[in-house]
């Protein structure tokens, strides 16, 4: 009779939780174009920024009007300094040399006979041998780890093999596909959690990056969502050298919601989001941030 | 109402870390038929917990932790980080708990609030901490996320409804950015009653 009213007890409490879905909340959810052109019609700063050559050097010296130009300003060729980027990036040739010693490294990260140029600007991307997608910070782990080597996503060490990558794509346009498949899905759900709201803020993402671009937190301006991707791993002095996925960290941290280990399948999505979002603009790095 | 000195903490059967605690000896008194039974009805109920992939360690008090990046490492150091954020949904697709719902309250009896204590908590990081999106007097950092505060009890609005706009403010637009300081547990019925009262005082 006991054991009875015990799996009674447990039948109460475990079915609606298991079938009912969790209540959520979401910020007017908006469409975006899987381009950095979509900005026109988001924030249309995108004229002021869409040649990184060509950014009008007043602009970036004043403080009203610099996030307009999505502190693009900050990206070679416009910025010329030698920053901590630039070691980071010797750091990443470096192990890179050491990790594709036999050519495997750079096979398994999907490099068609060795080379290295492109292969940043079609990341993330499925990976039939995994049956998910992985962004590229995901895959130098993974590879790394075949060569006997920790490089944990989000650590120094990867971030720079990725910086190291990105170099080699320098100049050419970001072009993921998400029109089929589970690529598609994958945009379709990071959309979505862009808009879900969490956290002891309740506040989503787009609640700053889509419906408040231009308005300020404490003295920081928001900026649009598209074309962000292009200059990651970025350079700041606080935090060293910061993959995309630790940048969601810092913001999910900043607005008050518990954040996810890199290589979370939610961060990933977030990641296929955001990187459509920067479709047809130039991979630029070393890059750096406030 | 939560009352004030307490950590924010989910509501949901079996979240609280000490619950699980409590099922597992009395599974193992239960007959094996039931146990097995249990067992896989199980999952629901984990289900309802923090998830696998929140950045979390279990053995720090405060839970939450933040990313410290190495040179010349490939590990990823994580530290703790100075407020709690496991109570609350994350992004996870595992995350299973539920937002707190929007809630109308009413503010009961006089409002005994003391402005001075509402100005500290209207400062703090991990308690209002207004100044990210309004405007302030004396703060040379405001945000202008949401409208200014300067000489807002000009605009004579009653105790009553500040309460409800600093306790839940989704009852009066669903489109806010704004915390809900009394529903997610942030403000205790105190501390909103006398950040309530800094706002009646600002000239
Ligand atoms: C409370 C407002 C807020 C929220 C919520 C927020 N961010 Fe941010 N985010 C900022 C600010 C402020 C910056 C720095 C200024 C800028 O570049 O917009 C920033 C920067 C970023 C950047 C870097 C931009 C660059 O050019 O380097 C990315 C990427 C980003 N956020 C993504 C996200 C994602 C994804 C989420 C949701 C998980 C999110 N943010 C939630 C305020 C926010």
């Amino acid at each position: 009779m006991r054991s009875l009213l015990f799996v009674l007890l447990c039948l109460g409490v475990a079915t609606p939780q298991a079938e009912s879905m969790p209540y959520r909340e979401y910020d007017a959810l908006e469409e975006y174009a899987p381009s950095v052109r979509g900005d026109m019609w988001l924030s249309g700063t995108y004229r002021l920024w869409a040649d990184p050559g060509r950014l009008d050097w007043r602009m970036a010296g004043n403080p009203e009007d610099n996030w307009k130009l999505n502190w693009k300003f900050m990206d070679p060729p416009f910025n010329q300094t030698v920053h901590g980027g630039h070691f980071a990036l010797d750091r990443g040739e470096e192990l890179f040399r050491a990790l594709n010693a036999k050519g495997r490294f750079a096979a398994c990260l999907g490099a068609r006979q060795g080379r290295l140029k492109g292969l940043r600007t079609g990341y993330p991307r499925y990976h039939a041998q995994l049956r998910r997608i992985v962004g590229l910070e995901e895959a130098i782990e993974l590879c790394a780890a075949r060569q006997g080597r920790e490089l944990q996503n989000g650590s120094y060490d990867n971030s720079a093999v990725s910086l190291f990558l990105a170099s080699k794509s320098q100049g050419m346009p970001i072009r993921i596909q998400v029109d089929k498949g589970p690529m598609q899905q994958a945009y379709a759900r990071g959309r979505k959690l862009f808009h879900m709201r969490t956290g002891r803020s309740n506040m989503a993402c787009s609640s700053c990056h889509t419906h408040r671009i231009g308005l300020k937190l404490r003295n920081v301006a928001v900026t649009t969502p598209y074309g962000d991707v292009a200059h990651f791993p970025v350079y700041r002095t606080r935090f060293q050298l910061q993959s995309l996925q630790l940048r969601f960290v810092e913001c999910n941290l900043d607005s008050g919601t518990q954040p996810l280990r890199p290589g979370s399948s939610a961060y990933t999505d977030l990641e296929v989001f955001l990187t459509a979002l920067s479709n047809g603009y130039p991979v630029s790095v070393p890059s750096e941030r406030h | 109402m939560h009352q004030r000195g307490k950590e924010p903490r989910p509501t949901g059967f079996l979240t609280a870390p000490g619950m699980t605690g409590l099922v597992f000896p009395r599974l193992f008194r239960t007959k094996p038929g039931a146990w097995l039974v249990s067992l896989l009805l199980l999952p629901g109920v984990w289900a309802a917990e923090l998830p696998p992939d929140a950045a979390v360690d279990r053995g720090v008090p405060t839970m939450t932790l933040t990313p410290q990046v190495v040179v010349h490492s490939g590990r990823l150091e994580w530290e703790p980080f100075s407020r709690d954020l496991s109570a609350w949904p994350t992004l996870s697709h595992a995350d299973r708990r539920s937002t707190e719902k929007p809630r109308r309250v009413s503010l009961t009896g006089p409002l005994e609030g003391d402005a001075t204590r509402g100005r500290e908590l209207a400062m703090r990081r991990d308690k209002g901490f207004c100044m990210l999106c309004h405007q302030l007097p004396g703060e040379q950092w405001s945000g202008n996320f949401g409208i200014s505060l300067l000489g807002y009890r000009l605009n004579h609005h009653a105790d009553a409804d500040l309460y409800q706009q600093v306790f839940d403010p989704r009852v009066n637009n669903p489109h806010t950015a704004m915390p809900p300081y009394g529903t997610n547990r942030i403000l205790s019925d105190q501390e909103i009653r006398d950040i309530v009262a800094y706002l009646q005082s600002l000239e």
